[in-house]
């Protein structure tokens, strides 16, 4: 090495001699060398490195490395900023150390956040629409012409009680509940989400059983590993979760994965099942009915944990309730769910799934599962994939266990912040309506047809990182109801590029990507805590350089913004004097009468409401928000353990009263607590006491946020609003089983993932777009021959129910006969005339009135072109795939109110007219597919045992104030779209 | 070694296919790193879906430079602008690389390409600007599950010496000799060997598309811009197991028509000297007959500055050509046959300047003329050796390649004079050059022949011919052959055999050229 190396050794060097000879930290990386995977935490504030351009000059680079979240999906990885200290401008983007979830490593997308930074097609000014919705046309306003009209309309619909006509639609939230609390401010109902075309089946299922939506396997510790889709590659928490699966499979787990085309996941299994779409939870409950046939389950967690007692006195009333006596009822259950009754179901060999269900067996507490979208998202009754799912778990008391499958609340914290706004006092019926008593989370996709059925308007409609027109199912319905200015008054796209929604908006408002914007965020990756921090980096940077920035629009490009600052912003302006009571949740404490600013908000939240942080902030001489600037993420604890085994101190136990089933009441009130994750809140006793635990064996535990305190193998909620036959783990036939569908018939896959995209969130990054860019339609060589299609990259027509869309075929052994699947990450289109959008991802269409509806054609593909950079003319691709997602019509289970994905189609080779892209929808048929499904559903008028519009411990965004649970006098909209299935027993 | 010198370390990269779930974070932790340009990258995961529904898996292989110990491209580095390093490491210096892409020729695993932005050639260094300050490579840093390590080969403790040492590792095309520093841990033969899998039809992977492609979608490969390389065989493919590939991506040829040309330039150069020297020598013409004392040194020197024009046009920084002498590497083929090259034209001009000086020069003219013989052989045949190196490329590592062109540079030169003596030397001369293309021509048809009939010992090789005779250089080589053939009948036909052969042959080299580039190799 040259002298001149030695010297910048022993100034910067981060190998571990080097490092820690200086005192500083060594990041000790995959190859467990002298080498560190990240520069010594100690030098953030000005790290040298060599240009890699210049290389083998030796050009030195100064940076201040400032940490962020990724926001390219809901895992919120830890990313480094190099902000350049001679430019100011952001380099590139590495994972943080310093994170506790993705401990430095990142996927695909996170180093491309750099590509959406510096994307040449994104929004840099407010704009707003000149000229008809749609139109094209567009003007720059500023902020406050933007801000002040927004808050007038909403102020006049406030001061009119028109509360419900204001909502905000998200999408991927990548934040814990700052926007929820905007909404409640505003004393609205109007939090909107994108969950029920995403996890509202799989949390369904999990809330049923443990009043917890969220699973939160350990998989590092687990034996064995099973999973439902490809959760290595695609899941939640991806990356994450794959670090922990690969260290488990390093040390011997089994890995199981139930996915029904070929996903990289799959290719790592120890046992791919490829089922059948739509009978998961039939393989589900052959395994549970192999542990429970030969006694292979935890008999002692069942008793003690599971609400068996309930369930024996409620539908076995004749028999004594005892365990011996569950246990006999139990194994005569499932005893139909034989492994050849689940092959005949599934298309796996019934030895196959004995063989898996011995090595489930022998797992025993070391079993960590998980099922998030894919089936559970799927099928008619998907919410039953999950919640037989973790009846696997339950029977081996694999629940909180080293390896096992936690609660995620246990595994997650989100901090009080400084104001907590009251419950809003109104119920908004076009998210939560009547026939979906149960629904897990707002009936989002059914906006435009209930908009279309009159049953309300929207004077103000924001989305925020959401493109309804893409994303939901029968887009072209929400195209129609976004163009109506008499259902959607004032429609505000709050992005950082243009979407197909966003064209027909009437402002534009751009936002920051992953670093510049804030959030707060913590998730279940591990049986541990941790939150972490996304801030806007440059302001970061500069605050660290001192020279403090008050407004994020400062640091960003152009005059983009940030949510939380726009908020807070909006909402002074909704209420400038405080008479409508909103200000005060935007008004400092520190400077009373003054403005909220985000560095009080995060800085009182790093304070108070973050154990251990203070101590270790003031341990390195910094306050708690410098230290969360600076290091972006922080471990609260880790081994939460089985929270619901911890006994109930005596202090809490006050004035206790006990139902028979061993629920225990308290008058004591609940323990200060920091943590305000969301989790079920079961109602208290008749007296007004607070559920507090659960006796198990004469001990008072901590037990689950339950009605019943425990494992709620038989939901009493489900029986008692009007679903008895659904209140066990059961099998519902999906809509896409073989018995509903012609002959000529297959079920489309339409939700598989890439590891490379997301949704439409990044299709503003070149690198991941040149990685995957088409989604072909995967079909077997099997049913090629059989549909007459010769050649991978043939024309297909694919037919649904209300449409066709045109595609290129992917002949491939990775899709199970009888399945085709189509990735739907692809399909980006802009209207003719209109913004560009994400340029290298985006096709020109043309839209059209046909006699069957509507035509969509492609006049343009993606391809090269000029601007600031240089990349944007080496686009070598120009085949985007196709929008399939316009040709579905919805789908919402009656019971969780998931749209259920999977589509019955018919695939032909293409005409001689049809072009690749092509599409035609019939609203008009979407809206009867509606329809239907609608009458699958048991109204809350009907249903409710208690005058209320919807169980009050069930989780719920934004839950409104008790008063407005209740039923609305007179007939409700859905009363008389009562279905046959609706006169069955209730209890 | 002095005692006190601390042993260099031997960088060796381990990329664990067993833990790999082809998310390609490597793939854009790369970009980011070093700013690699859309439509090329210095590393990316290919992928290969293997067997049969439900018995099916896909297969990865993270794909790069395999720091190669006997690195093809270093020998063929006109300026060592492409050098490794003491501690293993194939670097580059892009000030002073001219972009003659001979590297990209020469490495077995088209693992090079060159900068759209500086027109320089790159490829992965194993990011030696982070080595070399501590910090390991940026695909090492970001890799979800650790599948790719870094590590001293020569530190038996470190975790890729164990691996190396105790574990199953296997690199790739080891019988090129070039010895990789770059180990697999748990690859799939399917990945590992370029031509094993199945190219998909369509011009589609299973998320993206092969290449560049014309507006409008459906793209047969024919259409698909002629200087990009599919992976996969078009064919069956060499894997017993189903093996489809579903995702790779674009390749580029390095040598285009200017390369293809510049070889027929440099057989005219060379045959058109030789052959009238060669004629006079035998006493078939007189050493003052016009064809001798003018056409010889005239077409040497014009098609050799052609061929020296083309060669320049050929570089990405054609400024900076003059590196090929002052920077000379003289293991590279291309230093050689510069010189070589430039030997020729100057013993050519000499000979020009001995045909200006009269009659008094003619003994110095003879002398001259013999002693380029040698020269234009070399520059007819150095080409077999600069195509030698390009390890990878199994068409052209034939021993047979170098005679090959000599014929050919007869076959150019014959017909090159042809015209010019039936014009200027009439008579037994003319006779003698028409034997001697026939002759050319007829032995060019056999060795071609005989590339084609030969059965090739490695899919490579046979996939070459196979690219040559039937699949995007069919035109070319179908032309050629018939034109060939044609000019056997020199004899009989006369001079317009001479058009017949160049022609022939222009459309011979251009389909041998390109169809040795056209089989994939990553």
């Amino acid at each position: 090495m040259t002298d001149e190396l030695e010297e910048l050794g022993r100034r910067v060097s981060a190998a571990r001699e080097a490092a820690e000879a200086r005192g500083e930290t060594f990041y000790q990386g995959a190859s467990r060398v002298h080498l560190a995977a990240f520069p010594p935490r100690e030098r953030w504030d000005d790290w040298v490195e060599l240009s890699s351009r210049a290389w083998p000059a030796r050009e030195e680079k100064h940076y201040m490395l400032v940490p962020t979240t990724c926001f390219n999906c809901e895992s919120a990885c830890g990313l480094l900023a190099y902000v350049d200290r001679e430019s100011g401008q952001v380099r590139k983007f590495e994972g943080n150390p310093e994170h506790p979830g993705s401990r430095g490593r990142n996927c695909a997308k996170g180093p491309a956040t750099i590509n959406q930074v510096t994307d040449p097609d994104r929004i840099l000014y407010p704009l707003r629409r000149s000229g008809p919705r749609g139109g094209g046309g567009w003007e720059r306003i500023s902020w406050d012409e933007a801000l002040d009209a927004l808050a007038a309309r909403i102020r006049a619909a406030l001061l009119e009680s028109r509360q419900n006509e204001i909502m905000v639609h998200i999408g991927r939230p990548g934040e814990d509940g700052f926007t929820e609390r905007v909404l409640a401010s505003w004393g609205v109902d109007g939090h909107n989400s994108h969950t029920n075309v995403c996890s509202s089946g799989g949390r369904t299922g999990f809330q049923f059983w443990m009043g917890i939506d969220r699973p939160s396997p350990d998989h590092a510790n687990a034996a064995v590993i099973y999973l439902i889709s490809a959760h290595l590659e695609a899941g939640h928490y991806f990356n994450p979760h794959a670090q922990r699966i690969t260290q488990a499979r390093e040390n011997g787990a089994k890995v199981i994965v139930v996915d029904t085309r070929l996903s990289n996941t799959a290719t790592h299994a120890d046992y791919w099942l490829s089922p059948q779409p739509g009978s998961e939870a039939a393989i589900n409950l052959a395994i549970a009915n192999h542990l429970i046939q030969t006694g292979a389950y935890d008999r002692e967690f069942v008793r003690r944990w599971w609400n068996w007692a309930e369930y024996l006195t409620a539908c076995h009333p004749q028999v004594p309730v005892t365990f011996e006596a569950f246990e006999e009822i139990l194994s005569g259950l499932y005893a139909e769910f034989t492994f050849e009754f689940a092959a005949a179901e599934s298309g796996i060999p019934a030895e196959t799934l004995a063989e898996v269900a011995d090595v489930v067996a022998a797992a025993g507490h070391r079993f960590s599962c998980h099922s998030w979208r894919s089936a559970a998202a799927g099928n008619l009754g998907g919410w039953q994939v999950s919640r037989t799912l973790f009846l696997i778990s339950a029977l081996l008391g694999a629940v909180a266990t080293p390896g096992g499958t936690f609660p995620n609340a246990w595994n997650k914290f989100v901090p009080r912040p400084i104001h907590v706004p009251p419950h809003p006092g109104v119920w908004q019926e076009l998210s939560w309506p009547l026939e979906y008593p149960l629904a897990q989370n707002e009936m989002s996709f059914l906006l435009p047809h209930f908009l279309k059925d009159g049953r309300g308007r929207l004077d103000t409609y924001f989305i925020r990182v959401y493109n309804p027109v893409w994303t939901n199912p029968d887009g072209l319905s929400w195209m129609e109801v976004l163009r109506e200015e008499s259902l959607v008054g004032c429609f505000v796209a709050l992005t950082p590029t243009w979407n197909e929604s966003a064209y027909f908006a009437d402002y534009v408002l751009p936002m920051g990507v992953g670093s510049e914007r804030h959030d707060t965020h913590s998730y279940e990756q591990y049986d541990g805590q941790w939150i972490a921090f996304r801030q806007p980096v440059l302001r970061a940077a500069r605050a660290r350089r001192g020279e403090p920035v008050a407004d994020t629009r400062e640091v960003n490009p152009g005059e983009v913004w940030e949510e939380n600052e726009f908020w807070i912003e909006l909402s002074w302006r909704i209420d400038p004097d405080g008479s409508l009571g909103i200000r005060r949740y935007y008004e400092s404490v520190e400077r009373p009468g003054e403005k909220l600013t985000v560095d009080e908000y995060y800085g009182w939240m790093f304070s108070h409401s973050v154990p251990g942080l203070p101590e270790r902030a003031a341990a390195e001489g910094m306050t708690p928000l410098e230290w969360m600037r600076r290091y972006g993420a922080f471990e609260i604890s880790r081994g939460q353990g089985a929270v619901h085994e911890q006994e109930v101190p005596s202090a809490e136990l006050r004035d206790v009263s006990v139902d028979p089933f061993g629920r225990v009441y308290t008058s004591a009130p609940a323990p200060a607590d920091p943590n305000i994750v969301p989790q079920g809140a079961p109602s208290p006793d008749d007296e007004g006491r607070r559920p507090a635990g659960v006796m198990i064996d004469g001990v008072v535990r901590r037990g689950f946020p339950t009605p019943s305190g425990r494992l709620e193998f038989w939901s009493s909620t489900l029986a008692g609003w009007g679903w008895p036959e659904h209140a066990l783990p059961g099998y519902i036939r999906s809509h896409v089983h073989p018995s509903e569908l012609a002959a000529d018939q297959v079920v489309l896959l339409s939700t598989f993932r890439l590891p490379t995209q997301i949704h439409t969130r990044s299709a503003n990054a070149k690198w991941l777009d040149e990685l995957a860019h088409t989604n072909p339609v995967w079909i077997h060589p099997r049913d090629a021959a059989r549909f007459g299609i010769a050649r991978t990259g043939d024309l297909v027509r694919v037919e649904t129910e209300i449409g066709y869309f045109v595609a290129k075929a992917w002949i491939t052994e990775g899709i199970r006969p009888g399945v085709v699947a189509c990735s739907h990450h692809m399909g980006r289109w802009r209207l003719d005339g209109g913004p560009r959008g994400a340029g290298a991802m985006t096709a020109t269409v043309g839209l059209r009135r046909s006699p069957g509806g509507w035509a969509m054609e492609r006049r343009a593909p993606a391809g090269p072109y000029r601007s600031a950079d240089p990349d944007s003319q080496r686009i070598w691709w120009s085949d985007t795939g196709v929008h399939q997602n316009l040709t579905f019509a919805v789908h919402p289970d009656p019971i969780s109110g998931m749209h259920c994905w999977h589509q019955a189609v018919r695939v032909r080779p293409a005409g001689p007219g049809d072009k690749h892209g092509d599409i035609a929808v019939d609203t008009a048929k979407a809206h009867e597919v509606y329809q239907r499904w609608l009458a699958r559903t048991r109204p809350a008028g009907s249903v409710s045992p208690d005058g209320t519009r919807r169980p009050r411990w069930l989780m719920r965004p934004v839950k409104p104030a008790a008063a407005a649970f209740a039923l609305p006098a007179g007939p409700a909209p859905g009363g008389q779209a009562r279905a046959a299935g609706a006169d069955g027993p209730v209890r | 070694m002095a005692e006190t010198d601390l042993p260099s370390p031997r960088w060796a990269k381990l990329l664990d296919q067993s833990r790999c779930i082809g998310c390609h974070a490597c793939t854009t932790a790369c970009k980011s790193e070093n700013e690699v340009p859309v439509g090329v990258t210095r590393t990316y995961v290919k992928s290969v879906d293997v067997g049969t529904f439900p018995q099916a898996r896909r297969a990865f292989q993270v794909t790069r430079c395999n720091q190669c110990e006997d690195a093809p491209c270093v020998a063929a580095c006109p300026t060592e602008a492409m050098y490794r390093r003491p501690d293993g490491i194939v670097d580059f210096d892009k000030r002073i690389c001219i972009g003659c892409k001979a590297c990209m020729a020469a490495c077995p695993y088209d693992a090079i390409f060159i900068n759209p932005e500086d027109h320089s050639a790159e490829k992965c260094n194993l990011c030696a600007h982070r080595l070399d300050i501590g910090l390991e490579p940026a695909c090492v840093t970001v890799c979800p599950t650790e599948a790719i390590i870094v590590g001293d080969l020569g530190d038996p403790a470190s975790e890729v010496s164990r691996v190396v040492s105790r574990e199953p590792v296997q690199v790739r095309r080891p019988e090129k000799g070039t010895r990789p520093g770059v180990y697999y841990k748990g690859a799939h033969a399917a990945t590992l060997d370029p031509l094993a899998a199945r190219r998909p039809g369509g011009g589609l992977f299973a998320w993206a598309t092969q290449g560049r492609e014309p507006a409008g979608g459906r793209s047969p490969a024919s259409q698909r811009a002629p200087q990009t390389v599919t992976s996969g065989h078009p064919g069956r493919g060499t894997s017993q197991a189903a093996a489809l590939l579903s995702y790779d991506v674009p390749h580029q040829v390095p040598w285009g028509w200017r390369v293809s040309l510049y070889t027929w330039t440099k057989s005219v150069a060379a045959g058109g000297f030789a052959v009238p020297v060669l004629l006079a020598g035998a006493g078939y013409l007189g050493w003052g007959n016009d064809v001798v004392r003018w056409a010889a040194p005239l077409l040497a020197l014009a098609f050799l500055a052609v061929t020296g024009a083309l060669l320049v046009a050929d570089l990405k920084h054609p400024a900076r050509f003059y590196l090929i002498f002052t920077r000379r590497h003289w293991r590279s083929w291309l230093v050689r046959g510069a010189v070589i090259l430039g030997g020729f034209g100057a013993i050519a001009a000499a000979y020009l300047a001995a045909s200006l000086a009269g009659a008094g020069a003619g003994t110095a003219r003879q002398g001259l003329g013999w002693a380029g013989l040698p020269l234009a052989l070399a520059a007819a045949v150095y080409t077999a050796f600069l195509f030698g190196q390009a390890k990878g490329r199994d068409l052209w590592q034939s021993p047979l390649l170098a005679p090959h062109l000599a014929v050919q540079a007869a076959l150019a030169g014959a017909a090159a004079v042809l015209p010019l003596l039936a014009w200027l030397a009439p008579g037994r001369a003319v006779t003698a050059d028409q034997a001697v293309l026939a002759v050319a021509a007829g032995v060019h048809a056999a060795l071609v022949a005989g590339e084609v009939a030969q059965p090739h010992a490695t899919a490579h090789a046979r996939l070459a011919v196979h690219e040559m005779t039937l699949g995007s250089q069919r035109l070319p080589f179908g032309i050629s052959v018939v034109l060939t053939l044609a000019a056997v009948a020199a004899p009989w036909i006369g001079t317009p055999a001479a058009a017949l052969a160049l022609a022939g042959l222009l459309g011979y080299e251009h389909a041998y050229v390109q169809a040795g580039q056209r089989v994939p190799l990553a």
